[in-house]
């Protein structure tokens, strides 16, 4: 089909679609990556505490400390794939509470490319390694970039609760973009459920046009076809308030479900929309589809025929595999609920949280101060390599790291909830 | 010294055959037969030829050779003459053009394969051989060989017009840079009479303004004819694109055949058929879609307050645009199966990747290094 | 179905998708956890040096040598480079340039400029390679190279020598590009003959998407602060917000005319002037011409004396002889002053101009200069809306992206 040629011309489908497995292979080592380089990390931080810690002779830390830190940095526990997804679809949520702060909010489609940009992100990066709660402002401010929607810097992080400073938000932009393979597109099921309802509402009210490769129906055939449909679920007064119901109740699952799993890896926004449209109203999904493609349920489409070369029909084709994968596709969207409305997941949240704290890659923690060094040349630390020039500027950095970090963690605790603060104060 | 010996070897000159000599027959002509080159006087010609083929009357040669194919010898020289007849033939029968090959290579390749041939047909190397190949060709080839024949042929006479219409050109130009001197003298020559009896008839008229009309006057006229000349010019231009036009269509018009065992590197495909006409969407189709036919309206209360804001619409806002999109992302992709589709992409990449072999083992190499 | 044509974008035709360089690692730390001791500990430590998203881009980096530099602006430089593996394969690299004032991140064009033609495919329009970051956070984007100049040149050039069939070739691959882009939903709002560059082989290409952007949608505005101000359509300098397609079709027959004179058609020194020159050479908009215009924020009412009426088919035809007749008929549906009347890309494409005598000429027999590198790397180091004469300078206006 053309549409789907255009489709596949897109960096969506030929950078960012996925198979389940190869998403899968993709996220495991990305962590296996990340943990490797976490534990490094640790050790050299330990190793040059150490040796500073006996170069300043004097001062020396209770024995008992020393040694059941360095007990905790030995055995490390790193994040599972799964613990650092849970983690992602948090922060994929906060954005999406991030964006409505603002007066007026950020339109849905920029907050949802925002969200596709972390989880776009966090394929090869991991959760150890760029915090996600420094990385979601940033990827927001991007996609009102991207997006059309275009907030300056300034009036951006004034709009974040708590004392957010601009550097703080474009910080890791590059970082971002470099994670993005630098493609700014992602197409949305958004634009594509408006049509499917423009269409439909044209039929309801006897302007329908058949599709071109059944070319046989008349308005008035698609009327009445639409018009004897199984029920909806909830009864409704009119077809037109039905379609009207039933549009906005996919729209939600568009802004959460299709949001918060890997639908958009997965899926063609257009699977995605139609499937969610079948959780809202499946005799009214089904019949578009069957209208489009000839379906085997409508009796006035024959039986699947075989052309003379004894082929299937390829409308017939598509439509079966398309049953197939909208199947599927509902089934992720249905398996969605909101973290912050399950408290067993909460609890999960919260001891990966705790889990982080201990696993977080060290030499990463402070972006905007990373930046700051990156553009100033006479810092005598290479952050990428670890070469050390001078130990005692090193350990001075460490520490300075070490009160950005703390501070940074408390103001972030602050802007986004309440939740994870009591674990971080305990520590 | 040299007429003298030329003279004295014409006279010398005796027919191989009946013994003849020129000093006894001034008149006497000689005649070759491209079948052995024995030279022969032309009575000799005529007594043994006349009634049909016969057998070669020189001591030794058996050659049966045919009276209409005994000519004049051009070259002084029977072995030159000799060559360069069998060049002819062969250039007649391996008549591939340049364009016909690969590369320049190819056809260089061609050329010295084509001399190679002429060199063992003139110094008898192979002669069957070579001869069997040569037939061979030409029977396979029959088709190119004369068409190029006739592109020879045709750029040979499209050479000779376009020298008379270069000559006729030349003519026309020199006949209308007389006929531009003689109509401005003629008219100088009335403006300056014009002027003379105005001057005597007018006795209140400006003597400077009459003057300064007239210049301007002559001025027109001038500048009128040079944009009538290049009218002209352009119409010549216009007609010489025109036969250029003309030689390349024909020059498209023949096909090349497939290699034969003679010549190598020939190219493959040839387009036989005259240009398509110009496609301005080279090859797209334009507005055609699968799922969806594209209505010029559709029911909607959000779009109502658009359909009457006229502020929108006097800006160019057309809701149309936002019909087209909608629709459009309503159904691309609707059949792309990602799952299966990207696995058989990577499996094809890694299918490359496996016979690229070296090139990315290197670069992968890099990467872990 | 249409053909399909969308191939592979990188020249390389090696590891392009992320998976493919992923199994490659994936598979190389695989190795070294199954080997000996000894290696299985050195190994995942040079692994370790890099995230994946690092290693990534460095593997895009690593795929072009950089050879000289050809031009250098105050938003980007310009250098020809090639392919490492590949040394006929030349690529143009415009590494735009951090800039220190502007305190927002990533500039806007480069945004765009990025966004873009990660989207477009097609022969007339540049073709964005890849896209990577060196290692002092500049963003590097390997565009194709283009060595024939661009179209300003050619119609500057008084010694070049050009008939209506070069212009119909040109026109045609230019409302080529500007219908693909359309088609794509993407406006590009700075068309004009220094963003028309051209290829080795005579083939015109859109270039410089720093201004464009994705339309159709409703109720969002958008910026009239775009096109170059010769090439801008009276709704813009009216500041319209809510636009078309149809902007850009005004800059394309601006192209046109400009490719038939030889000189700009209408050149403005001020917005003002620009409106002003508009009205004198099309007709004066009114509401009986254009239905709404009144209602659009920067239109002026002219009183009764001064109206220009509307310009007919005759005004074309004697304006621009060398189009023909058939020429000025599309000339004409491109200016349009109603957007709504203007033609669009599909309508313009459609033309029977395209298919009458003569015929576009072939592009490898289009008039073509020498120096068309220089003349890239000065055009791709640009910055969007901008005239490259010193001008207007003083004039430089201040692009307004707040789109809210």
């Amino acid at each position: 089909m053309i549409e789907d040629d255009i489709y596949r011309a897109s960096s969506q489908y030929r950078l960012w679609s996925y198979t389940e497995s190869s998403l899968q292979s993709l996220r495991a080592t990305t962590n296996a990556v990340a943990s490797e380089r976490v534990r490094a990390a640790l050790r050299r931080s330990r190793e040059t505490h150490q040796s500073t810690a006996s170069s300043t002779a004097g001062t020396p830390l209770p024995e008992s400390n020393t040694e059941a830190k360095n007990k905790d940095e030995k055995d490390v526990e790193c994040l599972t794939p799964e613990e650092e997804l849970v983690l992602v679809r948090y922060y994929c949520e906060k954005t999406l509470e991030l964006g409505e702060t603002y007066k007026p909010p950020i339109p849905t489609m920029v907050r949802a490319t925002a969200i596709q940009y972390l989880r776009r992100f966090y394929l090869t990066n991991s959760p150890m390694t760029y915090h996600p709660k420094s990385i979601m402002a940033c990827a927001l401010f991007v996609a009102t970039k991207t997006d059309n929607y275009y907030i300056s810097l300034r009036q951006f992080a004034d709009g974040i609760p708590g004392d957010t400073t601009t550097d703080d938000v474009i910080a890791p932009e590059f970082l971002l973009m470099q994670g993005l393979r630098f493609t700014f597109d992602v197409r949305h099921p958004f634009r594509g459920l408006e049509g499917g309802v423009m269409e439909l509402q044209a039929i309801a009210q006897g302007q329908g046009q058949p599709a071109p490769h059944l070319p046989y129906e008349t308005a008035e055939d698609l009327q009445q076809g639409l018009l004897s449909i199984a029920p909806p679920p909830v009864p409704s007064s009119s077809m037109s308030d039905r379609i009207a119901r039933a549009h906005g109740t996919t729209r939600e699952l568009l802004k959460s479900a299709a949001q918060m799993t890997d639908a958009y890896f997965l899926y063609t926004p257009s699977q995605i929309w139609f499937s969610a449209f079948l959780l809202a109203d499946r005799p009214l999904a089904e019949f578009l589809l069957d209208v489009k493609l000839g379906g085997p349920v409508t009796a006035t489409i024959p039986a699947p025929e075989t052309d003379e070369n004894g082929l299937v029909n390829p409308l017939y084709e598509i439509r079966s595999k398309l049953h197939h994968v909208l199947t599927e596709c509902s089934t992720l969207l249905q398996s969605y609920t909101p973290l912050s409305s399950d408290p067993a997941q909460m609890k999960s949240l919260k001891r990966i949280a705790k889990k982080l704290y201990h696993c977080q890659n060290p030499e990463k923690v402070n972006l905007a101060a990373q930046k700051r060094e990156s553009t100033q040349p006479s810092t005598a630390v290479q952050s990428d390599t670890g070469t050390i020039t001078s130990e005692s500027e090193t350990e001075r950095l460490a520490k300075k790291r070490k009160l950005e970090q703390e501070q940074i963690v408390r103001q972030n605790d602050d802007v986004f909830g309440p939740e994870l603060v009591t674990q971080r104060t305990k520590q | 010294m040299a007429s003298n010996a030329a003279s004295r070897r014409d006279e010398d000159e005796v027919c191989p055959v009946c013994k003849s000599s020129r000093y006894l027959n001034p008149d006497m002509r000689f005649l070759i037969n491209p079948e052995c080159y024995h030279k022969m006087c032309e009575s000799c010609v005529d007594r043994i030829f006349s009634s049909g083929p016969a057998n070669c009357p020189v001591a030794g040669c058996r050659k049966t050779l045919r009276k209409n194919r005994f000519r004049k010898q051009t070259f002084e020289d029977i072995g030159v003459e000799r060559e360069v007849d069998i060049r002819r033939r062969v250039m007649h029968i391996l008549n591939r053009r340049e364009e016909e090959f690969d590369s320049k290579r190819a056809y260089d390749d061609f050329l010295e394969q084509r001399e190679d041939i002429i060199a063992n047909l003139v110094s008898r190397i192979d002669v069957a051989k070579t001869e069997a190949q040569l037939q061979k060709y030409a029977a396979e080839n029959m088709q190119s060989i004369r068409t190029n024949q006739a592109i020879e042929a045709e750029e040979a006479s499209s050479f000779q017009a376009r020298m008379t219409l270069e000559q006729e050109e030349a003519r026309l130009r020199r006949q209308a840079v007389r006929q531009e001197y003689e109509t401005e003298r003629r008219e100088i020559q009335a403006g300056r009479e014009d002027f003379l009896s105005r001057l005597a008839s007018g006795s209140s008229t400006d003597a400077a303004a009459i003057a300064r009309e007239g210049h301007k006057v002559l001025l027109k006229k001038s500048s009128a004819r040079r944009s009538e000349e290049e009218r002209i010019r352009q119409k010549q231009a216009a007609l010489r694109s025109d036969t250029k036009r003309v030689s390349n269509l024909s020059a498209v018009e023949h096909a090349g055949g497939a290699d034969t065992g003679l010549v190598k590197g020939l190219r493959k495909i040839k387009t036989p058929e005259p240009e398509k006409p110009y496609d301005p969407f080279m090859g797209y189709v334009p507005e055609k879609r699968d799922y969806y036919a594209l209505q010029s309206y559709y029911p909607s209360q959000y779009l109502d307050p658009i359909r009457n804001d006229a502020r929108m619409l006097a800006g160019g806002y057309d809701l149309r645009e936002y019909y087209s999109r909608t629709l459009l992302e309503a159904f691309a992709g609707l059949s792309c199966f990602v799952g299966e589709e990207i696995s058989q992409r990577d499996a094809n990449i890694s299918k490359s990747t496996a016979t690229e072999g070296a090139a990315m083992a290197v670069e992968s190499g890099e990467n872990t290094a | 179905m249409a053909l399909s044509p969308f191939g592979s974008r990188s020249p390389s035709m090696t590891v392009h998708s992320p998976n493919t360089a992923i199994r490659l690692r994936a598979t190389a730390a695989q190795k070294s956890f199954t080997e000996p001791a000894s290696a299985a500990v050195s190994k995942p430590v040079q692994n370790g040096d890099r995230e994946l998203t690092e290693q990534l881009n460095i593997d895009v980096r690593e795929r072009y040598v950089k050879d000289k530099k050809v031009g250098e602006g105050t938003y980007a430089v310009v250098y020809v480079g090639h392919l490492r593996h590949d040394p006929s394969s030349l690529v143009a690299i415009k590494k735009i340039k951090v800039n220190a004032e502007y305190k927002d991140g990533l500039a806007m064009d480069a945004v765009r400029e990025v966004k873009y033609l990660q989207e477009l495919k097609h022969p007339n329009v540049i073709a964005l390679h890849d896209v990577f970051s060196s290692k002092d956070q500049n963003l590097s984007l390997v565009l194709e190279f283009l060595p024939g100049g661009d179209l300003e040149m050619l119609i500057k050039d008084s010694d070049i020598h050009y008939g209506v069939a070069d212009i119909k070739a040109w026109m045609g691959m230019l409302a080529r590009g500007v219908w693909w882009c359309h088609e794509n939903f993407i406006l590009h709002r700075d068309i004009k003959p220094n963003n028309l560059l051209i290829a080795s082989d005579g083939e015109v290409k859109l270039a410089d998407f720093g201004l464009a952007r994705s339309f159709a949608d409703p109720l969002f505005n958008m910026t009239h602060q775009v096109i170059t101000r010769w090439y801008r359509p009276p709704e813009l300098l009216y500041g319209a917000r809510q636009y078309s397609g149809a902007v850009d079709i005004w800059s394309m027959g601006m192209v046109f005319a400009e490719l038939l004179l030889r000189v700009p058609f209408v050149a403005g020194n001020t917005d003002l002037d620009q409106t002003s020159k508009i009205c004198e050479a099309f007709g004066t908009p009114t509401e009986e011409n254009w239905p709404g215009v009144s209602k659009l924020p920067y239109y002026i009412a002219t009183d009764k004396a001064h109206l220009v009426p509307l310009q007919g088919r005759d005004f074309f035809m004697r304006q621009f002889p060398t189009a023909g007749p058939v020429g000025a008929d599309l000339l004409m549906s491109m200016c349009a002053l109603d957007p709504r009347k203007r033609s669009t890309a599909v309508q313009c494409l459609r033309h029977n101009w395209w298919t009458i005598e003569p015929r576009p000429t072939k592009n490898e027999d289009l008039p073509r200069k020498s120096g068309g590198t220089k003349k890239m790397g000065d055009d791709l180091t640009r910055r969007g809306g901008e005239l490259d004469e010193g001008m207007f300078k003083s004039a430089a206006r201040q692009l307004d992206f707040g789109m809210k």
